[in-house]
C-alpha cells in the first residue's frame, strides 16, 4: 500500500480506539440493548430518549464493569437523555464543534449494531440543520450522515476525523444513511438540565 | 493525531463547497423538490427529466438563496434529461469534465439541494463502459455507475470527481437500483440539442408489432429467439414505403438484433433517420434482406 493509504489506515484506527474508549452499552430492562456516550469522568452518560426509557437501567462500561445508573433528564423531542453511574475517572469523550461540520467531512459512528459490542462504520456528512429532506420543516437540527447505523447504535457516539464528539447517533431513516442529533444541541440540553437542577 | 484523515476530510467538503454555487433546487413536482445543475451563466438549468412533472411555474431555488421562476426548454426521456430556463442571470457554471478522465475506484461525490444548501455523499465509481443504451432506448455515450447513496431530491445534481469537476448528472430513474450518472459528453450532445429543436429525434416506421419465436432452424441460424411480428403497417408510412407487409417478421434493424420492442426502439434512434438502413426479416418462413427508411417521429 502507498504511504498515504498507510497513513489513512492508521489514523482512521486511531480515531475508531480512541472514540469506542468513551463508549457504554445500555440495558434498559427490555430486549437489545443501546449505546451511549461517556460526557464526564465523574459518571456523567449521554444518550438517546429511546435508549434510556424509564426503566431501571444498567450500563456496562469499557472495563468491563457493569453498574445500575440512574435517569437524571431526559428529551423526548430532541431524543437524548443524561444518565449517571457512581464511579470516578473514567475515559470521557473529546468533544468536537458540530456547528463546524461541513457535507463531505468524515465521520465515524460507533455502537453495538445487533450487539456486537464497539463496532464501527465510517461515512461522511451528508448535511447539518433543519435544512434537510427527512425533517420535513421541523426546526429540530440533526447531522445527516451518509453511514450504515444499526439498531444498536443508538445513543452511541459520532465522532469526527479526529476523534471529537460532533453527535449523539440516533437513527437510521435508509440502509446507509441515519441522523444524529449534534453535540451543540446535546450541550444545550445538560446545561437546561443543569439550570433546573436535574443534574448537580 | 490523525492528520492525514483530517485532510482528507478538509478536501472533501472543500470539494462539495467548490461545485456548490452551481447547484439549484429544482420545484417542479409535488413531492420534494429534487437538484438541477447550472449549464449556462445565463440561466440554462440541466436537471432529470423524471423530476420535472409540470412544463411551467417550476421555482429554482439559487445558490444565493434567492428564487428565481422557470419554463421547461425541452426534455428527452429516453436519457432523463430535461433543460429548463429561467430569467435568473449570472449563474456560476461548473467546471466539466469527461467521464474518460475516470476509473473505476476513484473518489466521487454525488451533491444535491433539495433545500436551501447543499448535500453530499460520497462513493467511488463502481463501473465505467462504453456506449449504453437506456431501458427507455436512449444512448448514454459512457455507462457510468457509482455506489454513491442517492439522498431524496439528489436526482438532477451533479456527480462530482475529486477536484470538483463535474462529470455527470445523477439519476436514480434510469436503473432500478443502481446509482447511474448521465455522462458530460451525453449532457452537451442532448442539451444542445434540446435547445436548438426542443425535443431529440426519433425515428419512425409505422407499424404495430409484437415479440414472436423464430422456428428453430432460424433461431439458431441467428443467435436469437424471438423477432418482431408485424401485425399491422399503416398506409403510407415508411414501413409501407419500404415494402415491409404485414407477417413479416423483423430480426435485425441497422445490424441491431431486434427480438422485442425495446429493441426496436433503441434502433430507431436519431442515427436511422433519413438512409435506408439494412434490415433481415423473416417472410413465407425464409430469411431475407431488406432496405428500410427510416422516417421522422412528429
Amino acid at each position: 500500500m502507498s504511504l498515504l493509504t498507510n497513513r489513512l489506515d492508521s489514523d482512521l484506527a486511531d480515531v475508531a480506539q480512541k472514540a469506542r474508549g468513551s463508549l457504554v452499552q445500555i440495558h434498559n430492562g427490555g430486549h437489545g440493548a443501546g449505546a451511549g456516550t461517556i460526557w464526564h469522568p465523574d459518571g456523567l452518560i449521554v444518550t438517546n430518549a429511546h435508549v434510556a426509557g424509564n426503566g431501571p437501567l444498567r450500563v456496562a462500561l469499557p472495563d468491563g464493569r457493569s453498574l445500575p445508573a440512574r435517569l437524571l433528564a431526559s428529551d423526548a423531542v430532541n431524543d437524548i437523555a443524561a444518565i449517571a453511574v457512581v464511579a470516578s475517572g473514567l475515559p470521557a469523550v473529546e468533544l468536537g464543534e458540530s456547528r463546524r461540520l461541513r457535507p463531505g467531512n468524515i465521520v465515524l459512528a460507533i455502537g453495538h449494531p445487533w450487539g456486537v459490542f464497539g463496532a464501527t462504520t465510517a461515512g461522511t456528512v451528508v448535511g447539518v440543520g433543519p435544512d434537510l429532506p427527512e425533517v420535513g420543516g421541523s426546526p429540530r437540527e440533526w447531522i445527516a450522515v451518509s453511514l450504515n447505523l444499526r439498531p444498536g447504535n443508538s445513543g452511541g457516539p459520532l465522532v469526527d476525523a479526529d476523534g471529537r464528539l460532533v453527535g449523539i447517533n440516533t437513527v437510521m431513516t435508509g440502509p446507509h444513511a441515519g441522523m444524529a442529533v449534534p453535540v451543540h444541541v446535546a450541550k444545550e440540553f445538560l446545561k437546561e438540565a443543569m439550570a433546573s437542577r436535574k443534574i448537580a | 493525531m490523525a492528520e492525514t484523515l483530517r485532510k482528507l476530510s478538509d478536501d472533501l467538503a472543500q470539494t462539495v463547497e467548490a461545485a456548490g454555487p452551481s447547484i439549484v433546487r429544482v420545484a417542479a413536482r409535488r413531492r420534494l423538490p429534487a437538484s438541477g445543475i447550472v449549464w449556462s451563466s445565463d440561466g440554462t438549468i440541466v436537471t432529470a427529466h423524471h423530476v420535472v412533472e409540470r412544463d411551467d411555474s417550476i421555482e429554482i431555488g439559487l445558490p444565493d438563496g434567492g428564487t428565481a421562476t422557470a419554463t421547461l426548454a425541452g426534455r428527452d426521456p429516453t436519457t432523463d434529461i430535461a433543460v429548463l430556463r429561467t430569467s435568473a442571470a449570472g449563474l456560476a457554471e461548473p467546471r466539466w469534465r469527461g467521464a474518460d478522465s475516470l476509473r473505476v475506484g476513484n473518489i466521487v461525490l454525488a451533491l444535491g439541494r433539495p433545500g436551501r444548501s447543499v448535500l453530499a455523499t460520497m462513493g467511488i465509481v463502481s463501473a465505467l463502459g462504453e456506449s449504453w443504451r437506456t431501458p427507455a432506448g436512449g444512448r448514454l455515450d459512457h455507462y457510468l455507475q457509482t455506489d454513491v447513496v442517492m439522498y431524496p431530491g439528489f436526482s438532477g445534481g451533479p456527480l462530482v470527481d475529486s477536484e470538483g469537476s463535474v462529470v455527470g448528472l445523477n439519476t436514480s430513474a434510469l436503473s432500478r437500483g443502481a446509482a447511474l450518472a448521465v455522462p458530460f459528453d451525453t449532457l452537451g450532445r442532448v442539451v444542445e440539442a434540446l435547445l436548438s429543436r426542443g425535443r431529440i429525434r426519433r425515428g419512425y416506421l409505422g407499424v404495430g408489432a409484437q415479440p414472436a419465436r423464430l422456428p428453430d432452424g432460424l433461431a439458431k441460424e441467428l443467435g436469437q429467439e424471438t423477432g418482431l411480428l408485424l401485425v399491422s403497417v399503416e398506409a403510407g408510412s415508411p414501413a409501407e414505403q419500404s415494402g415491409l407487409l404485414m407477417g413479416d417478421t423483423l430480426v435485425t434493424l441497422n445490424g441491431n438484433r431486434i427480438r422485442h420492442l425495446d429493441d426496436l426502439f433503441a434502433a430507431l434512434d436519431e442515427e436511422a433517420i433519413g438512409q435506408p438502413v439494412p434490415a433481415k426479416l423473416v417472410r413465407g418462413g425464409k430469411l431475407q434482406d431488406a432496405a428500410i427508411s427510416v422516417g421522422e417521429r412528429e
